[in-house]
């Protein structure tokens, strides 16, 4: 009986040695191990055995069975890591082969720029306000300090619909009206299409765009028009942008100024988008005028404000190297697709 | 304004060059558009005088001659031909230059040398039309008097250097539309003192009359004539002017006349008055009269060109007729001539819109005109007619008739602002102290008197405390404002609703491949008959009265002919699979708004425009249902939409939240594409943003994840194709909800294949759905699902005609 279990014990490690896969290691188990194993016979023939050899018979078959047991799950996991490696070898791919990818759109440059600007400040407290395009003359002009008899107020400049509705010349008028419905301390920006009468050439467009800046709050002085401009400059042209105010005049504003900037594609040195002198002209700004704050309802003695304005177009036009202004109104998509 | 730095330095020395005070005065407000250094592009050109002239030996048409440019005798080959022995010529030697940029360099001509060229007027840089003895086609030849000049720069002899400051003044400003203005902004901005050298103007009493040399003045527009004043000379000799008048008036851009005219252009150029003189005896009655125009009145002016005017419009008139548009031109039938004895100078002041309205009628902007439409000083008027009347008896050009008719019926208002200190740093953020501001105030020649600053007569801009302010802030310096932030109580920063779903909008398209666009607001009517758009929106549009052209006339009603342009134009341009979108405006006078003086409505739209091979209609209805779930629409219906014109009849939905329509999507009519020559099939949607906001519902609750396992049941039938896949699956859910009731249901419907064969007979398409049924609350059993299965088929069946595939 030893003599027949070391033969199934010796039998079964050869069989188990020669075993390639996983398949062959499982039939090897199912013929020794098995409810109809060799070894498992073993066990059930043992009635036949007289009482003595009983237990010393049964303690060798259980201890040949863990043993083979054990050499089993460690064949069965040398096998398992084999077959992984194998599978692994054969699944390598060439990560050079073209993705699957979405095909993006693109926002328009003119987008670009109105979100990054509004991002600035939004981040500065300020709100996004909005206004009709097709807006009274009352709010494109009187309010704003700029009576009947004024020039701005030329047809040559400004489309009419009626003597008293216009298409807006600028987006001001937001102001006028932000100020009419809303207590300071006011803080908005308003970008948005404006219209003014001038034929398509590669630096003009009778429809542009415009973003509009107002504070009002008591206390609010010119310097801190200055440094948020600065702010505004350097963090949508660059850290390294001056600002540089110069006097100007605007109806809606005293004292008023024009901003330049150092120019963002030399940095000063002087270029063909700079013209040679280093500074590029950004944009009007100045202190609300009092007529301007009686006209819409705001005590000119107790709140003080700044406000500005500037084009996109010019933004855009010098930050992504477009020559043409028209490109950006043809929509080919071609042009489009690039940014 | 150009001014020449030479008159200016009348007002205020000027230690620094023409560059650096052109930087200066552009930081002080006055800013400079050019500076034009005259003579500076010319080099190295001397007076020479010409010794002898012989034949070239190798050209006929050339000469060789030998020329005296006093340091040395050169040789110069030149095919002039006005050129004699002893004559003074200009002489650019080797290495001159000459306006343009032209260089002379040494080199022979036809094997001669030639160390140098005679020049023309021309090659000069002059105006062959400020040298009338010269001719233009030949070398100047200078007067022997400049024989002692030999090898002298020849701009030097000539004086042809000449600085000007060409500079931009706002309209605010008129008083720099002066070199007295100028003067007392160069003066104050350098730091020097104001020389003042008008002075005596302001000294000068001359007495009322009633009427002088008979003549007479009366004004009967009041509101827009505020002050006239004549002044008379006699014996009056007209000639040229001088020509260091000459020089001045060229110099601002104004040409010689004769004395007389340039008088009054000089006095106009040196204080900023228009001024103007008449013939006295030109004047009907010697009566002059401000009136307004009759309707129709006709007028030629000094330009030889018939003017029609009306009541708006202002004029100078004598007893039967107009001499003169008021402020913007005189006429012709008292033009100052040849024999005129007697002048009567004109110094007035009209109201500045009128003026603006009348020259703008005229099609005539003057340099009056322009100085006028920015309201100008009634006092500074007075000075000029008798600064006029000074520099006749100057000039010797006649003689001073003592004494002025004055009409001033409007005194000219002289503001007080009190000078708070305190507020004019709050407002400019600054610490300038009182003295400083003083300072700053009485360089400008602004007076400061027991805390009051006082508004001189030329400085009719100055009304209120903030004016004062940018006074101080000019000459404090622009520069020296620190930069603070605002420190104000904290807002808050934040999209609206309206624009963040916007935001969401742009990403969802642009991640789907679209790209977007920006088109104009305009269309024309040709355009909205090309897109066929339905008449009750046409009648919507709004008409701008001026437009550029026909087809920027009206304000679009709807944004659909904008796209189609767009689409048209990348086809044209063979752009392949064009995707784009638009999230812009459209217009519309719906009730009459624009004519009652109220605006019109105004409604923020998408508008999606494809072409190409990956789309179709269902590319677009899954674009705006997801554009649609990103803005948090939940409930809306998909209906057919026959009737609108601009899309195709058979493919074109409307999308409703009830009746309201909030989006049209559909194929491009095949007309539309017509006339927009586009030759492929064009999928449009409209999506009403104002809408989509207003019904967007953020009200998101956590539903429990399922825990017990679903049924998935298969379905397929056969259906004729008119049969909408829609209202089978409403049937079916319906159906669900009826036979499984409690937490049981269906949970989720997908309809996973549609064909259509010959075997299937004609008009008929196979429709196969994916059906999951699940309880909540415990495993659903298949005995619970096949009568619901039986129940949707006998109702497909009945309602459809449905056959069911096994």
């Amino acid at each position: 009986m030893k003599e027949e279990i070391a033969k199934i014990k010796e039998n079964s490690i050869r069989e188990m040695g020669n075993c390639e896969d996983l398949k062959s290691l499982n039939d090897v188990r199912v013929k020794y191990l098995g409810k109809k194993g060799e070894l498992t016979l073993v066990l059930r023939g043992m009635g036949k055995l007289n009482p003595d050899e009983r237990p010393v018979i049964g303690s060798l078959v259980n201890e040949v069975r863990d043993e083979l047991n054990n050499l089993l799950e460690q064949k069965e996991k040398e096998l398992k890591a084999k077959e992984l490696r194998e599978k692994l070898d054969t699944e390598n791919i060439d990560i050079t082969e073209p993705s699957k990818k979405n095909i993006l759109g693109s926002l328009h440059p003119i987008t670009q720029i109105i979100e990054e600007v509004e991002d600035i400040f939004l981040g500065m407290g300020y709100e996004i306000a909005d206004g009709p395009e097709v807006e009274k003359a009352t709010y494109n002009f009187d309010k704003l300090n700029t009576p009947p008899d004024h020039p701005a107020r030329d047809i040559q400049d400004t489309f009419y619909i009626t003597d008293d509705i216009v298409l807006r010349s600028q987006t001001s008028p937001v102001q006028a009206r932000v100020m009419e419905t809303k207590k300071p301390p006011i803080k908005i920006i308003c970008p948005g299409a404006v219209y003014r009468s001038d034929s398509v050439d590669s630096t003009h467009s009778p429809v542009f765009h415009q973003i509009e800046g107002l504070v009002v709050d008591k206390h609010i002085s010119m310097t801190d028009l200055k440094g948020t401009l600065e702010m505004f400059a350097k963090k949508c042209l660059g850290e390294n942008t001056k600002i540089r105010f110069r006097p100007h005049h605007f109806p809606f504003t005293e004292p008023s100024a024009e901003a330049d900037v150092s120019c963002f594609v030399c940095g000063g040195k002087g270029c063909r988008v700079c013209k040679g002198e280093g500074w590029i002209e950004l944009l009007g700004c100045g202190m609300v005028h009092p007529n301007v704050f009686k006209n819409c309802g705001i005590n000119p003695d107790e709140y003080t404000g700044f406000a500005f304005g500037f084009g996109v177009e010019r933004i855009a036009m010098a930050k992504f190297g477009i020559e043409d202004m028209r490109l950006l109104f043809e929509n080919d998509v071609r042009f489009l697709k690039q940014f | 304004m150009k001014a020449s730095v030479e008159w200016l330095k009348e007002y205020s020395d000027i230690d620094v060059d023409c560059e650096k005070l052109g930087d200066i005065l552009t930081m002080t407000g006055s800013k400079v558009e050019e500076v034009i250094e005259k003579g500076n592009d010319i080099k190295n050109v001397v007076v020479g005088k010409i010794l002898e002239i012989k034949k070239h030996p190798n050209a006929d048409k050339l000469v060789v001659t030998k020329v005296d440019v006093g340091t040395e005798k050169v040789q110069i080959v030149t095919g002039a031909k006005n050129i004699k022995e002893n004559d003074i010529v200009p002489i650019a030697k080797d290495g001159a230059e000459l306006p343009g940029g032209k260089k002379i360099i040494k080199s022979p001509l036809r094997g001669v040398d030639s160390c140098g060229m005679m020049c023309s007027v021309g090659e000069l840089g002059l105006d062959i039309k400020d040298y009338p003895n010269q001719i233009e086609d030949g070398i100047m030849i200078l007067p022997e008097v400049y024989e002692k000049d030999l090898g002298k720069d020849i701009v030097d002899v000539l004086n042809l250097r000449e600085d000007i400051i060409d500079f931009e003044i706002t309209p605010n400003r008129p008083d720099c539309l002066s070199i007295e203005g100028l003067g007392r902004e160069t003066a104050a901005s350098l730091g020097k003192k104001f020389k003042n050298p008008r002075k005596n103007l302001d000294e000068l009493e001359v007495e009322d009359k009633k009427e002088i040399e008979g003549l007479k003045v009366d004004i009967t527009a009041p509101d827009l004539c505020y002050r006239y004043i004549a002044r008379v000379v006699k014996n009056v000799k007209i000639g040229p002017s001088p020509e260091w008048m000459i020089r001045r008036l060229k110099a601002c851009g104004v040409r010689s006349i004769n004395n007389i005219v340039d008088i009054t252009n000089y006095v106009m150029l040196e204080l900023g008055q228009p001024m103007h003189a008449f013939d006295i005896n030109s004047i009907e009655g010697k009566h002059i009269t401000v009136r307004r125009a009759k309707n129709g009145e006709k007028i030629i002016t000094l330009d030889g060109v018939e003017r029609e005017l009306d009541e708006d419009n202002l004029v100078i008139a004598d007893e039967k007729k107009a001499v003169a548009i008021a402020g913007v031109m005189g006429g012709q039938n008292s033009e100052i001539e040849e024999g005129t004895q007697t002048v009567v100078f004109e110094s007035a002041i009209f109201y500045g819109g009128s003026v603006r309205k009348t020259a703008k009628k005229v099609g005539l902007r003057t340099e009056a005109s322009s100085r006028y439409e920015k309201g100008l000083s009634s006092e500074n008027a007075i000075r000029a007619v008798n600064r006029a009347v000074e520099l006749v008896v100057e000039l010797g050009a006649g003689e001073e008739v003592p004494g002025k008719v004055d009409v001033y019926p409007t005194k000219q208002k002289i503001n007080k602002i009190k000078l708070d200190v305190n507020r004019i740093n709050d407002l400019l953020g600054t610490n300038i102290s009182e003295k400083e501001m003083i300072d700053i105030l009485e360089k400008l020649d602004i007076k400061v008197e027991n805390g009051f600053a006082i508004s001189p007569y030329f400085r009719m801009d100055l009304e209120f405390l903030a004016d004062i302010a940018e006074e101080i802030a000019r000459f404090y310096g622009y520069d020296k404002l620190d930069t603070t932030l605002v420190k104000a109580e904290a807002t808050l920063g934040i999209r609206t609703k309206e624009q963040r779903i916007e935001k969401k909008i742009e990403n969802i398209l642009v991640d789907n491949g679209l790209s977007e666009i920006y088109t104009y607001g305009f269309v024309g009517e040709k355009d909205l008959e090309k897109s066929k758009i339905r008449k009750e929106l046409v009648d919507d549009a709004i008409e701008i009265t001026n437009p550029l052209s026909d087809e920027y006339k009206l304000m679009r009603p709807t944004t659909i002919p904008s796209m189609m342009q767009i689409l048209a134009l990348n086809n044209n341009k063979k752009n392949q699979n064009v995707k784009l979108f638009d999230i812009s405006r459209n217009y519309r006078n719906i009730n009459g708004e624009v004519e009652r003086g109220e605006v019109p409505l105004e409604e923020k739209i998408l508008t999606i425009g494809m072409y190409g091979d990956d789309v179709d209609f269902y590319t677009l209805k899954g674009l705006i249902e997801n554009v649609l779930e990103a803005s948090s629409v939940n409930h809306y219906d998909i209906t057919k939409e026959k009737e609108n014109s601009s899309y195709h009849p058979g493919r074109c939905a409307n999308l409703k939240v009830g009746t309201d329509v909030i989006a049209t999507i559909g194929e491009v009519h095949p007309e539309v594409l017509m006339n927009y020559d586009i030759n492929k099939r064009c999928y449009l949607a409209e999506l009403n943003i104002t809408k989509v906001v207003k019904y967007s519902k953020q009200n998101k609750k956590y539903q429990e994840v399922p825990k017990f396992p679903a049924i998935e049941r298969d379905i397929a039938i056969i259906v004729d194709e008119e049969v909408e896949v829609g209202s089978i699956e409403q049937a079916i859910i319906k159906k669900s909800k009826r036979v499984l009731k409690g937490k049981r249901g269906l949970e989720e419907i997908r309809l996973f294949d549609i064909y259509r064969d010959e075997k299937l007979g004609k008009g008929k398409k196979s429709i196969a759905y994916s059906l999951i049924f699940r309880d909540k609350t415990k495993s659903l059993s298949d005995e619970e699902v096949n009568p619901v299965m039986e129940e949707i088929a006998k109702e497909l069946e009945e309602r459809f005609g449905a056959n069911l595939r096994k």
